[in-house]
């Protein structure tokens, strides 16, 4: 026997039994087509030699509510524990979805399917007269509370110490202590800096977390940490400490990767990550380019920055307009009054002849290069810039590379949609025209809140829920940091 | 019951029922502090047959060593401690070192890395020279100092607490003990052009 998910050509098969089982109070064929069809529902058939039950749920994103549509098993096949089969493989689905109560309506006569559901933890609320017709049979409303898990995150890969706690799908805290002022003179994260602001920042960044949430230690189901990439010094940091919080109370630790974090945080907004997806992760320490078709199990890397992150080169060019650090917000503000077309500066990796080998890649060392020579040359020759226009021109290069690639890996591997994230998603302009942009596309668009778009332990803490809500095992407490983690490593075992 | 926890050269870990150590271990790997930590402790845990429930303190070795290990058991002990919502105290390692000579004119001098020596002298188990940083030719200002290994291990920490405990010493500090300040100097920027 095997059992898949139901598509709308299983729908013949699908109708046969419903009319064989139901008679007159079966569903006619175009309703049970949009079930089958619909974005939130999750149809399981049964088949031995043909089809021999079938199960639906039906799940809308962020509700934390599943429904059980209906479940039905043929005659011949019913007492072998098919029923329980189907009902389970649901209620996993429903976990996965991070359903919190699941809801179904069964009918008061059917006295099978009512102890099916009982033993499997349903009790009755309510009873709705006359529900089922034409013979008027009164239906009993069931209901089961789902146990999602309580998950810590730690995240320390750069220069925010992020601790986050989720509930399955929801956020209850996002706790950050970021040490970007410590980097300012420097004028940009100091590796070592980052370390020891970690440690120090360790303790009372857990505590706020849990006030967040208002828990205690004891009350965490599961401990996640980013062990990479990152900073190995700083990532070493949290993972020491993740561990032992783990080893406390016994629990399980996920070691997962701190870029599918980023992509992981958009559970947390919108209920679910509409996949497949592009992500483009634009940060002080990242620029990448990745395919998402499956948040566990199928991330691809299409690209990445092959020199400074994106964030970096607003670092450096600040510095080189004589701006402090971090450079992006001073950039942001600068550029609002001057002409982005003033200056035309080079879209690194964009010509014909890198297509081949860099279609997806970025480079933004030659832009940052390019930016100081012309302020060099201009005053050396005694001549006045207007920083606002190499400002503006300079933040038109970088959001106009960035969402042309972007758009592009949409267009190309057919994806309609694309996700940001990352701390440059603050970048005023870069949010405008990627709004214009995939509207022109018509791609949708996904940011998340700010606060889940920077580096933050909830987005470490919701991909290790993600996990367990998948049934995925935890990892061993023998991990280590992986500063050049890779992408498709979305949990080190 | 105490946890002791150090990272200043290998990972290791240890427990003691207020004078007796019931168990101990290390892995002297000195670059796999973040593999090791977890295993350590739950090692230490199992052999002295008690959960982390049991523990009352958790003693955490401060260095002066190589920071970047250094690190991974502090924020470990920091973090049980929290998880537990019991006492953390920090030791410093040179200090723990000192308790097993305590008789004449000892230097604990331990690697600082870049051709560098962490020290702190003793006298007849008073410390008379503060933990610092050293070279080799400083040494010789110490010459009437027996100098000894400052390599130190989570039982040296737990002994340390130990008697701290029942000295009453003040070890509420469990920031690692840096003595140097991060290797880095802001840069005035570069020209591109020449």
């Amino acid at each position: 026997m095997e059992i898949r998910e139901l598509t709308a050509a299983d729908l013949p098969a699908l109708m046969q039994l419903e009319n064989a089982l139901f008679g007159s109070e079966a569903w006619k064929e175009t309703p049970f087509r949009s079930e089958l069809e619909g974005k939130f529902t999750y149809y399981f058939g049964a088949f031995d030699g043909g089809l021999i039950g079938y199960a639906g749920l039906h799940s809308v994103p962020a509700s934390f509510t599943s429904d059980i549509q209906t479940l039905a098993i043929a005659t011949a096949h019913q007492g072998h524990g098919l029923g329980r089969t189907l009902a389970k493989k649901l209620i996993a689905k429903a976990f996965a979805l991070g359903a919190e109560t699941v809801f179904l309506e069964v009918r008061v006569d059917n006295q099978t399917a009512i102890n099916l559901y009982a033993s499997l933890g349903f009790e009755q609320i309510d009873i709705r007269k006359n529900y089922y017709q034409p013979s008027g049979t009164d239906a009993m409303v069931m209901k089961l509370v789902l146990d999602q898990p309580i998950v810590l995150g730690v995240e320390s890969s750069c220069d925010e110490t992020g601790i986050g706690i989720v509930k399955g799908n929801r956020l209850l805290a996002n706790a950050l202590h970021s040490s970007m002022d410590e980097h300012a003179k420097f004028g940009g994260v100091v590796p070592e800096v980052a370390a020891r602001a970690h440690l120090e920042a360790l303790q009372p960044t857990i505590a706020q977390a849990l006030k967040e949430a208002n828990l205690t230690m004891s009350q965490i189901d599961a401990i996640a940490v980013a062990n990479g990439p990152g900073l190995a010094g700083a990532l070493m940091v949290g993972i020491g400490a993740a561990k032992a919080l783990a080893i406390a109370h016994n629990l399980p630790i996920y070691a997962v990767n701190h870029l599918v974090g980023h992509v992981g945080a958009d559970v947390l907004e919108n209920g679910t990550v509409s996949l497949p997806t592009i992500a483009l992760l634009v940060s002080g320490g990242h620029t990448s380019l990745l395919l998402v078709r499956d948040l566990l199990d199928d991330v691809e890397l299409l690209g990445e920055t092959i020199d400074d992150a994106a964030g970096e080169a607003f670092d450096k060019v600040a510095r080189v307009l004589g701006l402090p650090y971090p450079g992006g917000p001073q950039i942001d503000r600068l550029a609002e009054t001057g002409n982005p077309k003033a200056i035309r500066f080079p879209r690194g990796l964009s010509l014909p002849k890198d297509m081949e080998a860099h279609r997806f890649d970025f480079s933004f060392s030659g832009l940052k290069t390019a930016v100081a020579r012309h302020v060099e040359k201009a005053s050396d020759g005694g001549l006045e810039i207007s920083k606002p226009d190499v400002a503006a021109s300079f933040r038109e290069a970088v959001v106009d590379v960035l969402l042309t690639k972007a758009i592009n890996a949409c267009e190309l591997h057919g994806v309609k949609r694309l996700l940001l994230g990352g701390g440059v998603v603050a970048n005023a302009r870069l949010r405008q025209v990627a709004k214009i942009r995939c509207g022109e596309a018509d791609i949708q668009l996904r940011i998340p809140r700010f606060s889940l778009c920077t580096d933050n332990g909830a987005m470490i803490a919701s991909i290790g829920a993600q996990s367990i809500m998948a049934g995925r095992p935890a990892s061993g407490i023998g991990f280590g940091a992986e500063s050049t983690l890779e992408v498709t490593k979305v949990q080190t075992l | 019951m105490i946890l002791a926890i150090d990272t200043s050269a290998g990972t290791s870990a240890a427990v003691f029922d207020g004078a007796n150590r019931l168990s101990f271990i290390n892995f002297d790997d000195r670059f796999g502090h973040a593999e090791n930590i977890g295993l350590a402790i739950q090692a230490v845990l199992k052999e002295a047959r008690i959960v982390p429930a049991d523990l009352t303190l958790v003693a955490i070795g401060r260095g002066p060593a190589p920071y970047t290990g250094l690190r991974v058991g502090i924020a470990a002990g920091i973090a049980m401690a929290t998880a537990l919502n019991i006492q953390a105290c920090g030791v410093i390692t040179l200090n723990a070192v000192a308790r097993k000579h305590p008789v004449g004119k000892i230097l604990v001098v331990a690697d600082a890395k870049r051709k560098e020596l962490f020290i702190a002298g003793f006298q007849d188990g008073e410390q008379v020279i503060s933990p610092s940083v050293s070279n080799l030719q400083d040494l010789e200002n110490h010459l009437g100092f027996q100098q000894v290994s400052g390599e130190c291990d989570a039982s040296l920490i737990g002994e340390y607490a130990v008697f701290a405990v029942d000295q009453k010493l003040d070890l509420t500090d469990t920031s690692a003990l840096y003595l140097r300040s991060p290797d880095v100097t802001p840069s005035a920027g570069k020209r591109v052009t020449g």
